[in-house]
């Protein structure tokens, strides 16, 4: 039994509002937990009135979990925006920001980096290269993977194409990277695979200032392609016939994906299934298509579920950690099945 | 004068797929093919003829291999996409499948060629949008979701997209497909008003024979091996139509303006009788194989049988019996009984 979800324009302001007042309570939360246990109202002390704090204390907060924090903010939002471009694009409910092979390539990018260079110059490969030569190496796999994608857009004019050529990049990378893999020692294959779980927390501060102004580049040409992204809902025949000028509405969303996907890939190691869900909870949670609405939504819920994501992972109560990947999945998979089951259909989109 | 202006012309027009570096294959060759402002045309041909891809090439989906597509004088090639946009529209036959999409919103979009980056409606738009739902009968649907609307309604919405883009000319790839008879009528009467009350130039695309030659002026007549075009009655009186198909056992029958099936005609029968009673007995008794004869001597062969229709009875005369019927069906069945034996 289908239901109608009908759109009702006011009950959009209260979602914005709970959604904006849930990020502040997320993000305090996940500086709460962690290893070293500092009671809330210290943390605020820290940000606020830092002279009267305790040095180790600053050092934590600042230096590791604010950054961290921001990092989860900036990956949800990043990753869930991308996601949305892609879905629209190819009007496929499945497309995520990996599609077109820009974690791949960014992936390819690394395992260069750490498992065949590694053996040049031995295990320090890590020290040598530092998170900056990680973050550089996955930069330019993902920016290869771009301009490969542009060119091939630029030649191909049914989209489908593009999809599917797309997904035979992204598996060929993948196979490369597993015989690099298989080649390289055991130390190199640790860290390489340890890259591949994901994770929030190596982002520095220095870092943060390169990542933030990419991920606010990405989102702002997002939203400028809004009107395109609406067009191309109907499809690219007739986003056409309206006048639009295909070519250039498509490498828009091909580079904003691949600067917000690439840029938190390069920091955060491949970050999985957030940019596929989120946009659907955007979708059921406002009832709407038009993307003026959906991106900033989909930034919020993207946010959201990060520092979500991050608070579980740290396991509050143990010292352990899991990996962030596993826990986006974790947790996504089952909230989305409840969506769907409320809803009873994902819908084609 | 305005009215002389054609505003959609192929000439010499070879349409197909265009390969680079072969030579492709071409679907038609040579088309040359004039729509007038105001004037409703249909384009009518057997599947595979290339009535899409005609289609999608004027509106310039689709490259062509020679030739030229002149819109309003000048060359398709010629205008920029956004300019085409506003003259040009486009229904196909795609289905859409999008979630949450409102009626109002997809109507919205046709809006596209006019709105500013950021695709915000001015009041001017939303007129637009509003008298294109009034224009197809939507009014009350704007909140209603795209994928839980009738066919009909759908399609309807389709066709307000392109009248909120506001061009002269729209193109529509099938537009009565899978429709009831009734949205059939419903949708190619709100074509016809927008060709003789707006003065847009609409083609379509369609195989209902019947409804393009009663409402178009003009039929793009796609034969195997060419082209014609004139009024629907030109072409029927000329016998265009009936190299249509290559159905050997199609004909199609001039007096009545549709096709047939050839039926193998056995005995020969009198029918009497005057209006519709009498037309709908003589298309059983062709149904069921007779020939009819309507003005018949009364010297003509006795064996032959005569059949008096005077509804709501029917009188079967023959050499040896007088039979009398309450309905169609019940003189129909005995006709074939005897056929039988």
């Amino acid at each position: 039994m289908e239901e109608e979800i009908k759109y009702k324009p006011g009950s959009n302001v209260k979602i914005y509002l709970l959604l904006f007042l849930l990020v502040p309570v997320f993000f305090l939360l996940d500086l709460f937990v962690g290893s070293y246990y500092i009671p809330i109202s210290k943390i605020l002390q820290s940000i606020f009135n830092p002279a009267t704090s305790e040095p180790q204390i600053i050092t934590i907060i600042r230096e590791f979990r604010i950054p961290k924090a921001i990092t989860a903010i900036l990956a949800g939002s990043a990753l869930s925006v991308a996601g949305l471009q892609m879905q629209t694009i190819f009007r496929n409910p499945l497309a995520g920001p990996d599609i077109l092979g820009i974690s791949s390539g960014a992936s390819l990018g690394v395992a260069l980096l750490v498992l065949s260079a590694g053996t040049l110059f031995g295990a320090g490969i890590n020290s040598i290269a530092g998170s900056w030569g990680i973050a550089g190496a996955a930069w330019i796999g993902a920016g290869a993977i771009l301009l490969l994608i542009i060119l091939i857009s630029a030649r191909i004019r049914d989209i489908m194409t593009i999809l599917i050529l797309g997904i035979l990049i992204s598996s060929g990378i993948i196979a490369i990277v597993n015989i690099l893999q298989y080649f390289s020692n055991e130390s190199m294959l640790k860290s390489f695979v340890i890259w591949t779980m994901g994770s929030l927390g190596s982002v520095t501060n220095s870092q943060l200032a390169v990542l933030l102004p990419s991920v606010l580049t990405g989102i702002i040409i997002a939203w400028f392609s809004s009107k395109s992204l609406d067009a191309f809902l109907l499809g690219e025949n007739y986003a056409r016939s309206m006048g639009m000028n295909i070519r250039f509405a498509r490498s828009m969303i091909f580079l904003s994906t691949c600067i917000l996907a690439g840029s938190i890939t390069a920091f955060c190691g491949p970050i999985g299934f957030i940019g596929i869900a989120v946009p659907h909870i955007a979708r059921m949670l406002t009832g709407t298509a038009r993307h003026g609405k959906l991106i900033p939504v989909s930034i919020l819920i993207g946010a959201l579920v990060m520092l979500l994501s991050d608070i579980i992972s740290q396991l509050p109560g143990s010292e352990k950690i899991l990996p962030i990947n596993a826990v986006t999945s974790l947790l996504g998979i089952p909230v989305v099945i409840w969506l769907i089951f409320r809803n009873k259909k994902i819908g084609y989109l | 004068m305005a009215n002389d202006e054609k505003v959609i012309s192929a000439d010499h027009l070879s349409i197909g797929y265009p390969i680079k570096g072969s030579t492709g294959k071409i679907i038609k060759k040579d088309i040359c093919l004039n729509a007038m402002k105001g004037e409703l045309v249909a384009m009518i041909g057997g599947n595979g003829v290339g009535k899409s891809t005609l289609l999608r090439t004027l509106i310039g989906f689709q490259p062509f291999f020679s030739g030229n597509i002149f819109i309003k004088g000048l060359a398709l090639n010629n205008y920029r996409e956004k300019e085409l946009a506003k003259i040009m529209s486009f229904v196909s036959t795609e289905t859409i499948h999008v979630s949450n999409l409102t009626v109002y919103d997809l109507i919205a979009l046709g809006r596209y060629p006019y709105t500013d980056w950021s695709g915000r409606l001015t009041e001017e738009d939303r007129s637009k949008v509003d008298e294109a739902i009034q224009m197809v009968g939507l009014k009350g649907y704007e909140d209603r979701n795209v994928n839980f609307i009738s066919d009909g309604e759908r399609q309807k919405t389709m066709i307000a997209r392109t009248l909120a883009q506001d061009t002269d000319i729209i193109l529509l790839d099938e537009p009565t497909a899978f429709l009831d008879l009734s949205n059939k009528c419903e949708i190619v009467h709100i074509l016809h008003r927008l060709a003789y009350e707006r003065g847009k130039t609409i083609l379509f695309s369609t195989h209902d024979l019947s409804i393009a030659i009663a409402e178009c002026d003009k039929i793009w007549l796609m034969l195997e091996q060419q082209v014609k075009e004139g009024s629907p009655e030109d072409l029927i009186l000329d016998g265009s139509f009936s190299s249509l198909f290559h159905n050997k056992s199609l004909y199609f029958d001039t007096e009545k303006g549709d096709f047939r099936i050839l039926k193998e005609t056995g005995q020969k029968v009198i029918v009497k009788g005057d209006g519709a009673p009498l037309n709908w007995t003589i298309k059983a008794l062709e149904r069921i194989g007779f020939e009819i004869i309507t003005n018949a001597d009364s010297k003509t062969d006795h064996t032959l049988l005569e059949i008096e229709s005077s509804y709501p009875s029917w009188f079967l005369k023959s050499s040896e019996t007088r039979e009398k019927f309450n309905s169609l069906y019940a003189l129909c069945r005995y006709l074939m009984d005897s056929k039988m034996e």
